[in-house]
């Protein structure tokens, strides 16, 4: 009966520690056509219904990123993401008109990061993305690439003492992901979009042992990349809390948030 | 096979030399026609549901056509299932939103060849048909009947208690009304398995092509040639809609937006997970009639992902001619509509996980209407 007792309140503090959980959500757009949409008071409403209680924002255009600083700068932590609009992503590298746009914004507002931008190979080898990465070195920010393992590897190679968020951590299996993060001490990777590391709920053991591996170096994110997208911030929380209820607290707490605000060299949550 | 191969490049040839003797005829590749002989023959096999017990018994279907068309059994006595599933109308109901006691959120999907699914609905809420069958019935927004109400209207119709009867073998069970109540959906199931579209220009061309005879392939229009050539080609629209029933049965974000308005979405396949997870009438469930429960590792097996948020089914290509307005909400109103929404895909609406299915093909007009040809040439007419 007390081993029941027991159990029963085991199961009763791990539920609660779930709903508890804060969410620092590491990927996530407010572009224009969801500023269409979904007006900045309904957005900083979704993210605390949501428990999200920190999260990397950007947009195309930066409008939108500085609208929900402005409606909930207590949650977001701006990002500048370099397009004018959502339909840059495979060009922009190509373009040098985003080097002026980028160097206007980062006159005018405080970011902490440049990104979830979009570079694969050789790309980084363009002159924007060479001048994207020294803008970062001059600022001091982190690199939010959505990247292959190669891009990535180029880019520390530019710049080795960058900090650089692996935006869906490449979509490369965990052994890979676990590779890169051997290589470079300054990376991180988000698991945002990704439905592998889990099992309905329970942590599969090839994420486990990479999330063992490098408690400090995860994060989740929901990837607000359509609109609607918006309304599934807090099914993500949700999920995100299910199977990080799985590991050991102190894994699940930093890849929650805690890895993302070492990250960004915020003030640490209690 | 080497016969096979033979035949196939006899037919190639046959198209080049058409192609020389005309620069505006079609020419469709070997892998192009590979993958055509794969949406055939038609029509498939009848396979009886197992686990549907009165699956393909004749009573069973004359019950399950008359509660098909039975206005009684809805909440109001005004609307039966073919209300929205009219045979006159490619078993919809040609409206961009199906019309329930008020204007629902979807496109009212077609029943034509409805058993060949392997998910049910937009949104796959079910694995079967007989569970499909009974969901609109319940729906307060659709036929708004409870199941005491549907018991009770065929336990007080002789006929259709006497037809249930004959059927399983005993009086509608007032006590276990949801027993009785799968046994009707099952019925409806039996019925709307005999839903089948006969067949079309396209299956006479694809027969023609499999057994090489030029003659008979020639008599299929230019214009569809030349779309199936984008369809199998460039196009590569068989990577969703393949098979015989040009559906791989699954589900896509097509780049359609899903807000239902103000801060409401249509979550698509991600809320039809949870609903299937939670629903007992599966084919894992006690009410499936399968001993060896086929096919139930589909619904042990499924699980809720983030790119299922705002997916919808890929639909069937079959008698489309007869079935518009299209897409899950019903936002575009022709085929040639839909061809240029797929040739202009807004791309940065959906997610590149792995290989990007769906690109913009930038059509010309003439080849808008080859593509709407060959996609016509899927109806019976």
């Amino acid at each position: 009966m007390l081993r029941l007792i027991a159990l029963f309140s085991l199961l009763l503090s791990a539920s609660a520690y779930a709903e508890e959980l804060p969410i620092f959500d590491s990927h996530i757009h407010y572009s224009h056509d969801a500023v269409e949409f979904l007006p900045p008071e309904k957005i900083a409403e979704i993210l605390k219904k949501s428990g999200v209680k920190k999260a990397l924002v950007s947009s195309s255009d930066d409008r939108g990123t500085q609208l929900l600083v402005k409606h909930a700068p207590d949650i977001v932590v701006p990002a500048l993401r370099p397009y004018r609009k959502r339909g840059e992503t495979g060009s922009w590298m190509h373009d040098p008109t985003i080097i002026e746009y980028v160097e206007d914004l980062l006159k005018r507002h405080k970011y902490h990061a440049i990104g979830e931008f979009h570079a694969f190979d050789e790309d980084i080898e363009t002159p924007v993305l060479q001048r994207i990465i020294q803008l970062a070195k001059e600022h001091d920010l982190l690199l939010h690439a959505h990247s292959d393992a190669d891009a990535v590897d180029r880019i520390f190679k530019a710049y080795p003492e960058a900090r650089v968020l692996w935006a869906h951590s490449g979509f490369v299996r965990p052994e890979r992901v676990r590779e890169m993060l051997r290589k470079y001490k300054n990376l991180w990777a988000d698991l945002a979009f990704r439905s592998d590391h889990d099992d309905n709920g329970k942590v599969v053991p090839q994420w486990r042992e990479a999330f063992e591996e490098f408690p400090d170096r995860f994060m989740v994110g929901t990837d607000t990349f359509a609109p609607e997208r918006w309304l599934y911030v807090e099914d993500h929380a949700r999920t995100s809390r299910a199977w990080l209820s799985d590991l050991p607290k102190d894994i699940a707490e930093k890849i929650a948030f805690r890895n993302a605000e070492t990250m960004l060299r915020l003030q640490p949550s209690q | 096979m080497r016969v096979a191969g033979r035949l196939l490049a006899l037919v190639v040839l046959t198209l080049l030399a058409t192609g020389t003797a005309n620069s505006a005829e079609p020419v469709l590749s070997q892998s192009q026609i590979d993958k055509l002989l794969l949406h055939g023959p038609w029509p498939v096999q009848w396979d009886r549901d197992p686990s549907n017990r009165v699956s393909g018994n004749p009573n069973a279907i004359a019950l399950g056509r008359d509660l098909f068309f039975s206005p009684k059994l809805s909440g109001n006595g005004k609307m039966s299932c073919a209300t929205c599933h009219h045979p006159g109308r490619g078993w919809t109901d040609r409206l961009p939103q199906g019309l329930g006691t008020t204007k629902l959120d979807r496109n009212t999907q077609s029943l034509f060849n409805v058993r060949l699914n392997r998910w049910f609905g937009w949104d796959g809420q079910n694995d079967n048909l007989w569970a499909q069958s009974i969901r609109p019935l319940l729906d307060p927004k659709e036929m708004n009947a409870s199941a005491g109400h549907v018991v009770k209207v065929v336990n007080g119709d002789p006929e259709l208690a006497e037809a249930y009867e004959n059927v399983f073998g005993a009086a509608p069970d007032t006590a276990n009304l949801e027993l009785t109540l799968v046994n009707l959906g099952k019925a409806m199931a039996a019925f709307q398995e005999t839903i089948v579209s006969g067949r079309s220009p396209f299956d006479a061309f694809r027969d023609a092509l499999a057994k090489g005879d030029e003659k008979a392939a020639s008599a299929y229009p230019a214009a569809a040639k030349r779309g199936a050539a984008l369809f199998f080609g460039r196009g590569n629209c068989t990577f969703c809609h393949t098979g015989p029933n040009f559906t791989n049965g699954e589900f896509q974000d097509a780049g359609v937006p899903y807000f239902l308005g103000p801060g409401r979405v249509d979550k698509g396949r991600y809320a039809g997970i949870g609903k299937l997870k939670a629903s007992k009438l599966t084919l894992a469930g006690d009410y499936s009639d399968d001993p060896a429960k086929t096919g139930a590792w589909k619904v042990r097996g499924v699980r809720a992902l983030h790119r299922n948020f705002g997916e919808f089914k890929v639909p069937s290509l079959r008698n489309l001619t007869q079935t518009a307005p299209y897409m899950h909400n019903g936002s575009l109103a022709t085929l040639e509509d839909v061809v240029r929404h797929y040739s202009e895909i807004d791309v940065e609406r959906l997610h590149a996980d792995g290989t990007r299915v769906l690109a913009p093909l930038h059509l010309n007009d003439r080849e808008v209407k080859d593509l709407v040809a060959f996609l016509e040439s899927l109806s019976t007419g």
